[in-house]
């Protein structure tokens, strides 16, 4: 019997003992805390700040990279472009169409991608700054890199100034406690200070597409030309100060080499988010929602272009506002489209020729070929999907144009001459006798078409809440967008902007 | 002991060169010498040549007795000469003469009525009990009454077998697997299935066992059964034992050959009709390509299909062997289609000692799997595609006429590679050691490996993805393996009436997955395939990867059993799990359960039921069981990770990784706990019929999700949380009947049935709050970007469509609907509070029923299943019935006369009633009796020969996960969530299929 006893023992020491270590054991990723210590470690960890302004595939939200949605946004709320319905596609929930009407509702995923767009992008500043806490950096060395994330960070709550204006401030990783709203003015001042802060260990040097003193310069010149319309003050010389030390720019000969494919290369790129396709880089879809789905035989006889989505296109009005002579009017395509392979118009489907029209049957029912279509960045044969252009953000045709704008508004248009002559001269276009504001919104629209920037010039200027194509007149409150219906289910602290209903 | 024996005995000593071994033998050999007794083993069957535990063996005119065993052997120590009586409860006692000679005996019992269904033994994790002594909801499917036909996926055995069992399968397609829901699913993940136990191996993928190797199913579905698997029981656990050596030897042969062709496509309109509806309304412009194609048809094909098992079986007294080896090639009706699978198995196991207190047992189960996955993507281009369109050229080349969603799906099929091929193999090691009479040690090690190599090739002519990337190929490679160690000690002890019964054990399993993958595009020729992806100029980040990871589980686990009489049982589990997968502070859960069982009509006061009533026995169980599939590996903890966030230095103007911050962390995560109460009932009538009545109701707690969290603070706008609560409640009934039991002519039936009502208690606690949760999403539809048709949501169960109530068409087509004060309104006037419930994918009731006749050698078997109550959304109609379609885009021939003029807008117009009733399989068969108990069965087997149902589209049965449809048409579900019947595009037909089959069994 005893045997036996043995015999089941023996057996039982087939299995180790202590087989009850529950740790996990990590193969192919990282456990934060261990990395952060080597100069190339600290550069993939800041990096990923810059990674993240291209925005990210969103299951939440459902949609894509989001930076294309902020500047969807922006743009199909103003007077510039817009995403008609057209047949069964692009309804899509009436999500544009509410942008375009003025009469969107706090459940507009669009306007979820942007608050998440901007918040997660905080959120991952925020993580590498923990990151960069933990590790092993002397305090000197940590300085520097601190002043060029917290700018990063500053430049998306400028976006959250700018589009919802009361947002909670956040800036500690580790701190999970549910946040309430910050005012408009307190995010100002967050913004203001966190890049004056930021300035004096920011490189001094044009370094393409960092967060260099120059960026902050041109993020505040930003925030003192909207200041009005954010906070009630206008800080007009604040602004053209600001744009004054700007500096190591000048305006390209070529008004498209800044969007060319390799536009990298751009002596007015001030700030970008650069892309490349081969590196993995995915968004940037800007030419991909736009052109009708035969357009790719228009740049390949073979068809070797990707397909696009026939979506966004220019508001009536936008196209006739060029003269023809402006260099500038082909950002977009109109007109006949010619089939490369065959010399002849394309015909569609229904037996239609692709003829992109100026005016739209209406927003609710566009057809197939109706609106000019946005073709700012260089299209050509054999591109692929993910496009490798750089997106910009800012250029120095921008610091001119906020110096004129101050200028005129400081009663002072002479002054902005010379501002203007290198834009119009570049753009082949005359100069006006007397520069008004009227003037200078005309030149914003054409210089910066399909820019993401548009909505904020709507506001400033006032046109934003008048009346236009299919659209009524508008209420103050929509100057700022709604805080996003989920955001506020999940965070019982946070309270709608005014004017907004509750739920 | 005779010397034969006895060399045998001495081989296997010196052999197994085991000491300890021999030294036990030797004890053993000192019984040889005991005057005029002998040691006698036997094995007690029934007469369908079932082992038979617990029948008792006594020697004539003595006290001397024992039991068989769960394997009905027994052993004695007798005297020369004298006799043994076998006598077990329903069936005739046999007396049995002891000769010198003697010394293995089998004894075969003649059935004698309900009881011999009552001893089956049943698999209860980590041990097995008499049908009779069960205290939990366990149901049971023979090997010889699983589904038959041309299975690839082993799942389909079930279908319609187990009442509450529901066996979804998304399509036709032989690749595809098959989702299991039990008692409604517990979880809001896609994990729902149950655990799977193959010979006592937990936690193994069902496919690595064929058909035609089960010798039977056991299906554990309440919690008082299933929480001996604590944290993996919460969905039921379903128990294969695979066939092993049986007494004595056979050969038998299986051979099937059959035809599949496709009964059921949408009717869309031909080119002629297309042609006249243009020439009707003057649409005169529409392009019209000249041909006349059926697009569907183009696609499809006549599938001819075999499959071939052969197995040898030999039996000893104390050893047996089984081999087999399968042959399946299944193809499918879509051209390209199909699964080819090399399977075989290997088992033996051999006792030692003359009381057979030691075994061996070994299992070894492999199979490959061959087949080329299809891009579903093609059904959608299928109705697209205007029918005017031929699929070739007139130089013979395919069509390809530009446009979104307008691919030609024959070319898509022909020109694209895709080879992948699985290999699944399962082997364990098991001993059993009885020890100190009551004791029995069991040791379990097992090896679980599952590999699939997939390689892809588009050429540069490929329409789709081919031509813009010029050519893409892909190599990818990825496994698991799951290891498993178990060690468990089993005590028994009959004392005058009562039976104690107790279990303790340990057990400890391990996964590690890792796998890698490369591709490139850029191929000057085509010339190499897949087969040289250094030849790709074009390279990208991301286009080479691997990856690694790895789990472990640890738990203790005992069960204690205690009878009286045989009248009233009593069993308590308990099981401690802990796992790596969950959070710090969350690392060890603890899953009890207690059941009890009154054998009523045992009572006296029942002896005036008799004559009709043979058994009635009642059952009342509780448990607390766990779910921990929904969470992932490391999704507790604070990760950096490498994703595609290249970053660009503009000093070396190179690109570099990032290193971010992927996941809020959870150190809270944990498993998702059911409670469930069981109530049964377990009934015998007149000698003929048997049957079981179940009610249960289930609460699960802690449900994961990956909730929205908000942002700010979290780093990501979701994280993977434990949260609501939901409950299922529902009753099942399960009833087998032999209607007729003659000797020429003999009927048996089974009915199935189940009933289950789900509702979400709780979506929020004090941390997360959520309202709802959109799930059903529509997006990639055109014009339904971002949409959702389903809820989640607090009182209503998973797949609850939400949206407008259709008031019809308006007199000029446009679609009407009800707003909340019930007027009829055009869609600009619908606000969100319009929105409501419109019924859901959850079926009212499930149905499985069977028959069999025999007469003489002939024999007819009839199987069929259905659903109804279920809901499903028509998605496919909704988007085909467009106004906008024509002239280019092909729609159903009903709605030219529909007068539909809106765009389509979900709402309860495309939801249908989806209920339904198919006729699985029906078979005759004639079997041709040989010399030696050999056979031959011929028979002729057609399976889904129809289906009754309401259901507009292709097919009613709709996948239950969200991945069945929205990956096919291309467009990853980021958002993971379950999306039930949803018809989208994604209906491969299901195939009716007329085969010829063969059985061959061969006996010595």
């Amino acid at each position: 019997m005893k045997i036996k006893i043995t015999a089941a023992i023996l057996l039982s020491m087939l299995f180790t003992v202590s087989c009850t270590d529950l740790n996990e054991e990590l193969y192919d990723r990282v456990e934060d805390g261990n990395f952060g210590n080597t100069p190339k470690e600290i550069d993939a960890l800041v990096g990923g700040a810059y990674s993240s302004l291209r925005g990210f595939a969103d299951g939440i939200s459902n949609n894509y990279p989001t930076c294309e949605y902020v500047f969807f946004l922006n743009e199909v709320v103003s007077d510039e472009a817009t995403i008609p319905t057209r047949g069964t596609n692009w309804y899509d929930g009436g999500q544009y169409q509410d942008a375009q009407k003025h009469t969107w509702k706090a459940d507009n995923r669009m306007i979820l991608s942007a608050w998440r767009y901007n918040y997660t992008g905080i959120a991952k500043i925020n993580a590498i700054i923990y990151q960069i806490d933990k590790s092993s950096l002397t305090t000197q060395a940590k300085t520097p890199i601190y002043a060029e994330l917290k700018a990063i960070r500053a430049y998306y709550y400028y976006n959250l100034l700018d589009m919802f204006g009361n947002v909670p401030i956040v800036t500690n990783f580790e701190d999970v406690d549910l946040p309430s709203n910050s005012t408009r003015k307190q995010v100002y001042d967050f913004v203001e200070k966190e890049l004056l802060d930021a300035i004096p260990y920011l490189n001094s040097s044009v370094v393409y597409s960092k967060l260099t003193k120059n960026v902050a310069y041109s993020i505040l010149a930003r925030l003192y030309l909207n200041s009005e319309a954010f906070i009630g003050t206008p800080r007009w010389q604040d602004c053209i100060d600001m744009c004054q030390k700007v500096s190591g720019y000048t305006l390209t000969p070529d008004f498209f080499a800044n969007f060319a494919t390799e536009n990298q290369t751009s002596s007015e790129i001030i700030f970008a988010i650069p892309y490349d396709s081969k590196a993995g880089t995915v968004g940037n879809y800007m030419s991909s929602m736009s052109c009708h789905y035969l357009h790719k035989l228009t740049l390949s006889p073979t068809g070797n272009y990707p397909w696009s989505a026939n979506g966004m296109c220019a508001q009536p009005g936008v196209y006739s506002a060029f003269a023809d002579t402006d260099k500038r009017k082909k950002c977009m395509v109109a007109g006949d489209q010619i089939n490369l392979a065959t010399g002849s118009v394309i015909i569609m489907d229904n037996g239609e020729p692709l003829t992109y029209t100026e005016n739209l049957t209406s927003l609710t029912d566009a057809k197939e070929n109706e609106g000019v279509r946005l073709g700012k960045y260089e299209m050509k044969a054999g591109e692929n999907w993910e496009r490798d252009h750089d997106f910009v953000l800012i250029r120095y045709a921008e610091i001119l144009m906020m110096q004129a704008e101050c200028y005129v508004r400081l009663g002072a248009p002479e002054l902005a001459r010379p501002f203007l002559q290198q834009i119009t001269a570049r753009a082949g276009e005359e100069m006006p006798t007397t520069i008004d504001l009227a003037f200078i919104d005309q030149e914003l629209l054409k210089e910066f078409t399909f820019e993401g920037r548009r909505r904020t010039d709507n506001i400033r200027f006032g046109t934003f809440f008048d009346p236009w194509w299919e659209k009524g007149e508008t209420e103050a409150y929509r100057a700022i967008f709604p805080i996003p219906t989920s955001v506020l289910t999940t965070n019982k602290n946070l309270k709608q902007n005014p004017g907004y209903p509750l739920n | 002991m005779n010397s034969k024996n006895k060399k045998l005995v001495l081989h296997q000593m010196w052999t197994t060169k085991s000491a300890v071994l021999m030294i036990f033998m030797l004890f053993l050999s000192a019984g040889i010498f005991a005057q005029g007794k002998k040691q006698i083993t036997g094995t007690v069957y029934d007469n369908t040549g079932n082992v038979l535990p617990g029948a008792s063996i006594v020697e004539v005119g003595t006290k001397n007795g024992t039991t068989t065993d769960f394997d009905g052997k027994f052993s004695l120590q007798v005297a020369v000469g004298s006799a043994i009586e076998v006598s077990f409860i329903g069936a005739t006692t046999q007396k049995v003469q002891i000769t010198g000679t003697s010394s293995n005996l089998d004894v075969r019992l003649q059935n004698d009525g309900y009881a011999l269904a009552e001893v089956q033994v049943v698999s209860v994790g980590y041990g097995k009990v008499k049908k009779s002594d069960l205290t939990g909801a366990i149901s049971t499917v023979a090997g010889d009454d699983l589904v038959k036909g041309t299975i690839s996926s082993t799942e389909q055995v079930l279908q319609g077998k187990v009442a509450g069992l529901n066996i979804i399968r998304p399509s036709g397609d032989p690749a595809a697997g098959a989702t299991l829901r039990l008692r409604g699913g517990t979880s809001l993940t896609a994990s729902n299935s149950p655990l799977i136990v193959v010979d006592g191996i937990a936690g193994v993928d069902i496919n690595v066992v064929q058909p035609s190797d089960i010798k039977s199913v056991d299906v554990l579905k309440d919690a008082s059964a299933t929480a001996i698997y604590g944290s993996r029981g919460a969905n039921g656990v379903i128990i294969i034992t695979t066939k092993s050596g049986t007494k004595g030897v056979s050969v038998v042969y299986n051979g099937l050959s059959s035809i599949g062709y496709v009964t059921d496509n949408l009717d869309l309109l031909s080119a002629n009709q297309w042609r006249g509806y243009m020439r009707e309304t003057g649409n005169l412009d529409a392009v019209d390509y000249g041909g006349n194609t059926n697009w569907q048809k183009a696609i499809e094909q006549t599938a001819i299909s075999q499959s071939h098992t052969l197995s040898i079986n030999s039996g000893k007294a104390d050893s047996g062997f089984r081999t087999s080896i399968g042959y399946l090639n299944n193809e499918g009706v879509i051209k390209k289609s199909g699964l080819e699978r090399i399977s075989g198995n290997v088992s033996a196991y051999q006792y030692l000692g003359d009381n057979k207190d030691v075994k061996f047992d070994m299992g070894l189960f492999a199979n490959i799997d061959k087949w080329h996955p299809i891009d579903y993507r093609i059904f959608e281009r299928a109705y697209n595609l205007n029918p005017t369109i031929p699929v070739y050229d007139a130089n013979g080349n395919f069509t390809s006429v530009g446009g979104n969603i307008y691919e030609n799906p024959v070319e898509i099929l022909t020109n694209r590679t895709v080879d992948n091929k699985r290999h699944r193999l399962l082997g364990y090691f098991k001993t059993e050691v009885k020890f100190l009479n009551d004791f029995m040690v069991s040791a379990n090690i097992s090896l679980e490996h599952n590999a699939v190599k997939g390689s892809t090739y588009k050429p540069s002519y490929a329409v789709m993805e081919g031509r813009t990337e010029d050519g893409y190929a892909q190599k990818k490679y990825e496994e698991y393996t799951n290891a498993q160690g178990e060690i468990f000690v089993n005590y028994n002890k009959t004392l005058d009436k009562h039976v104690i019964g107790a279990l303790a054990g340990y057990s400890y399993f391990e996964n590690i997955y890792e796998g890698f993958g490369a591709q490139r595009s850029g191929f000057v020729t085509d010339a190499f395939g897949y087969n040289n992806l250094g030849a790709g100029y074009n390279y990208r980040l991301g286009d080479v990867y691997s990856y690694k990871g790895k789990s472990n589980l640890v738990s203790f686990f005992a069960r204690a059993n205690y009878s009286y009489d045989g009248k009233y049982l009593l069993t308590a589990t308990v099981r401690r799990d802990g796992s790596s997968r969950f959070g710090e502070n969350n690392k060890w859960g603890t899953f009890p359960s207690a059941s009890a069982a009154w054998k009523i009509s045992s009572e006296e006061f029942m002896d005036g039921t008799k004559g009709w009533l043979d058994n009635l026995k009642l059952r009342v169980g509780y448990g607390v069981t766990g779910n921990q599939d929904g969470i992932g590996e490391y999704k507790s903890l604070s990760i950096l990770g490498v994703g595609n966030d290249s970053y660009y230095d503009p000093v070396t103007k190179t690109w570099s990784l990032a290193y971010s911050p992927k996941q809020n962390p959870n150190p809270d995560l944990k498993w998702e706990s059911t409670e469930q109460v069981n109530i049964g009932i377990d009934f015998s009538l007149f000698n003929r019929i048997t049957g079981s009545f179940e009610w249960y109701s289930k609460k699960t707690k802690d449900l994961l999700y990956t909730y929205e969290v908000p942002q700010p603070p979290y780093l990501v706008g979701n994280m993977l949380a434990n949260v609501g609560e939901m409950s299922n409640k529902g009753v099942e009934l399960t009833l087998n009947a032999n209607i007729i039991k003659g000797d020429k002519f003999s009927w048996d039936a089974n009915l199935t049935l189940g009933h289950n009502v789900q509702k979400i208690e709780k979506l929020s606690n004090p941390t997360y709050k959520t309202d709802v949760i959109y799930s059903g999403s529509l997006h990639g539809l055109a014009g339904m970007s971002g949409q959702y048709s389903q809820v989640i949501a607090e009182g209503y169960p998973v797949g609850t469509f939400w949206g407008y109530q259709s008031a019809g068409l308006g007199d000029d087509g446009k679609m009407l609907y009800y707003n909340a004060a019930g007027d009829k309104v055009l869609e600009g006037a619908l606000v969100d509070a319009d929105k409501r419930d419109l019924g859901n994918v959850q079926p009212d009731l499930t149905l499985g029923i069977g028959m069999n006749f025999k007469y003489g050698n002939f024999d007819l078997g009839i199987s069929g299943y259905g659903m109804f109550g279920q809901k499903a959304l028509n998605a496919t109609n909704m988007m085909l019935n467009d106004p906008n379609r024509l002239p280019a885009f092909n729609v159903p021939d009903d709605f030219l006369n529909s007068g539909i003029t809106s765009s389509p807008k979900y709402s309860s117009y495309w939801i249908e009633d989806a209920s339904f009733f198919r006729l699985q399989t029906l078979s005759v068969g004639y079997t041709l009796p040989l010399k030696y108990k050999s056979k031959v069965r011929v028979y002729l087997m057609g399976e889904n020969l129809f289906v009754l149902t309401n259901y507009k589209g292709v097919d009613p049965e709709i996948g239950l996960n969200a991945q069945d449809g929205i990956n096919q048409t291309g467009v990853m579900d980021l958002t993971g969530l379950a999306a039930p019947g949803i018809d989208r595009y994604n209906n491969y037909p299901r195939p009716t299929t007329i085969s010829v089959g063969l059985n061959f069994t061969l006996n010595n």
